[in-house]
């Protein structure tokens, strides 16, 4: 055993066997170097969702001991719970809602900005600075500067109009929903404008000029020109902006904590509820699945066509 | 490329149309920099300022004891440091792992494009989805409330944005030098250390970037992975705002202390926000 061990340290077979490792190793170099980053990902994401999908079929639940098999008991519950739908029903709403905002403010302002003019670098500056800060700190912020009846807002209002303003905006339907608009188009309309921009800025000009030429006026130059040039950038970005839409949850935990009552629940609210504070852990699973189901969808004709862009 | 000052001034323009633009940018500006004026002011007031009508748009006497007292009386400082090394130790893993996969992904079609689709359908993956079966995980593996749970958990989140902005970045880089590299004798591993790397570092260092805001900004899974040791700056605001009423001022404090970093790292990478917005979707 010794004498062996001695052997292969000798500086000949110790060369032999780096050279057979590094070509081993340049033989599956492609593999290699994907398999960290490959590993990773099939740790957070394939397992937990086989996992949960066994989850789904058994009772796992904090306050009930032992995992017996239900069947499709989990998914019933879910089905059955008014509240699962109006969050369901909510999470559709306000993502339309706030993604056409942005999309329609984005562009207003990707049109305006375009154009060069003094001081548009620090301007550019600015308006992106919302992208780079935490949701939490956006509900935060939003919270304090709509606050009954100290914060700022009702005050600007109050003077605006000339008569008291006391908006109870996170404690009142329907000004909680029009405080989560406004949160969320506030840190997110940047993200249309940004893209919505590049994507101004990349028409060729000899377009604009051969219509000038012709005489088109502005807004048909926009509707004729602009419009279709635009359209696979607006196409993404909606697409983009609609999938985290979708998973509204920090603006919500901040802002309204669901409330009033469970007006302001989302899908990803109700099911951190029945999850992590009622412990429901089967039923907040099998909500996850669903919800992932209706999702994947539309997912995966986005991920193709970003696929077909990269592709181009 | 033609300029973007020609394309639109051969348009030509009217006196109104002109004034509507910059209402439009200065209503926008007004919007974007009210709410953080507030809380940046409110951070400062003394605690008598708070609660008055009509409200005080600059403090008589600035103070920073919210900073001290967020910081050292009510564990922010911790939060500061575990977010400091979460959010870098989450980077560089990220960044590492995501180069080198880009780098197989672009150089060889590792896998076909099924496996550069799987990647990136994680982008869009809802965390409440998977986030129950990694917290139990998490509980069984002593990993739950470390920060060497969360950095797993942060560069697991950022890998499509590493693998996707480098993927982009890599197709556009010419294969010749790394070609002439292993006809000098040099192992794969060597050219894609020694050649490739190098030229694509400003690519790395603007993804790493993004990938540090991603992890210094986000809440659900530190809200959910964590609870008394290794929590991050952003989970830190619930707890103000529940106990003994509302600490604005530091809650102000901490929310200041958090975004700063990060829009300066951001304004650091302006030119490559497009790009970074859509995985490398868009070149901008």
């Amino acid at each position: 055993m010794t004498h062996s061990a001695a052997a292969n340290l000798s500086p000949v077979s110790v060369g032999k066997r780096t050279a057979a490792v590094s070509a081993w190793a340049d033989r599956h170099f492609k593999w290699l170097m994907v398999a960290p980053a490959a590993l990773l990902i099939l740790i957070f994401s394939i397992y937990p969702l086989l996992f949960s999908l066994w989850v789904d079929f058994v009772n796992y639940d904090f306050q009930i001991p032992g995992h017996a098999f239900v069947g499709l008991q989990n998914f019933v519950q879910v089905v059955n719970d008014p509240l699962a739908w109006s969050s369901l029903v909510l999470t559709a709403i306000l993502s339309v809602t706030v993604v056409a905002i942005e999309f329609v403010l984005g562009l207003a302002l990707a049109l305006a900005m375009v154009k060069m003019f003094r001081g548009r670098g620090v301007v550019l500056s600015i308006l992106i600075i919302p992208l780079f800060i935490s949701p939490v700190i956006v509900g935060q912020s939003w919270a304090l500067f709509l606050q009954r009846p100290f914060g700022p807002a009702d005050y600007l209002l109050g003077q605006l109009l000339g008569r008291p303003v006391t908006i109870s905006w996170v404690g009142e339907v329907p000004w909680a929903y029009i405080a989560i608009v406004v949160a969320d188009v506030w840190q997110w309309t940047p993200f249309m404008f940004v893209i919505l921009l590049a994507g101004l800025s990349a028409i060729p000009s000899h377009l604009y000029e051969a219509a000038e030429l012709d005489g088109v006026r502005a807004a048909q130059t926009f509707r004729y020109v602009t419009l279709p040039q635009l359209a696979p950038i607006i196409l993404l970005a909606i697409t983009f902006r609609l999938l985290d839409a979708v998973k509204l949850f920090d603006v919500i935990f901040m802002l309204t904590g669901g409330g009033p009552g469970t007006a302001t629940y989302t899908m990803s609210f109700y099911l951190y509820q029945i999850g992590f504070q009622q412990f429901h852990l089967s039923i907040a699973t099998a909500g996850s699945w669903l919800f992932l189901i209706l999702l994947s969808v539309v997912i995966m004709a986005l991920v193709r066509r970003l696929m077909r862009a990269e592709a181009a | 490329m033609p300029s973007r000052a020609m394309s639109l001034g051969a348009r030509g323009t009217s006196l109104r149309l002109n004034a509507g633009r910059f209402l439009i940018i200065g209503f926008f500006v007004v919007f974007v920099l009210a709410p953080l004026y507030w809380v940046v002011v409110t951070s400062i007031k003394p605690s008598s300022d708070y609660l008055t009508v009509p409200p005080v748009w600059f403090p008589a006497h600035p103070t920073i004891v919210h900073y001290t007292a967020a910081l050292f009386s009510y564990r922010g400082f911790q939060g500061l440091i575990n977010s400091i090394i979460i959010a870098s130790a989450a980077t560089v893993l990220s960044s590492i792992m995501g180069t080198m996969m880009a780098y197989s992904l672009a150089r060889f079609n590792t896998g076909g494009q099924h496996l550069a689709f799987w990647v990136l359908s994680q982008r869009f993956l809802p965390p409440v989805a998977i986030i129950l079966p990694i917290f139990l995980l998490f509980r069984s593996w002593g990993l739950y409330d470390t920060r060497a749970g969360l950095i797993f958990a942060y560069t697991f989140m950022t890998l499509p944005l590493s693998v996707w902005m480098m993927y982009a970045y890599f197709r556009q880089l010419p294969k010749s030098l790394e070609d002439a590299a292993l006809v000098d004798g040099l192992s794969r591993w060597q050219a894609f250390w020694m050649v490739a790397v190098p030229l694509a570092a400003p690519g790395v260092a603007a993804a790493a970037v993004f990938v540090f805001i991603a992890v210094w900004t986000e809440f659900f899974f530190a809200l959910i992975l964590t609870s008394r040791y290794a929590f991050t700056l952003p989970t830190i605001f619930r707890a103000f705002l529940g106990f003994q009423g509302m600490q604005y001022g530091e809650a102000c404090a901490l929310a200041t202390t958090s975004l700063a970093p990060s829009i300066v790292l951001g304004m650091l990478v302006q030119r490559h926000l497009v790009r970074g917005l859509t995985l490398g979707a868009l070149r901008g």
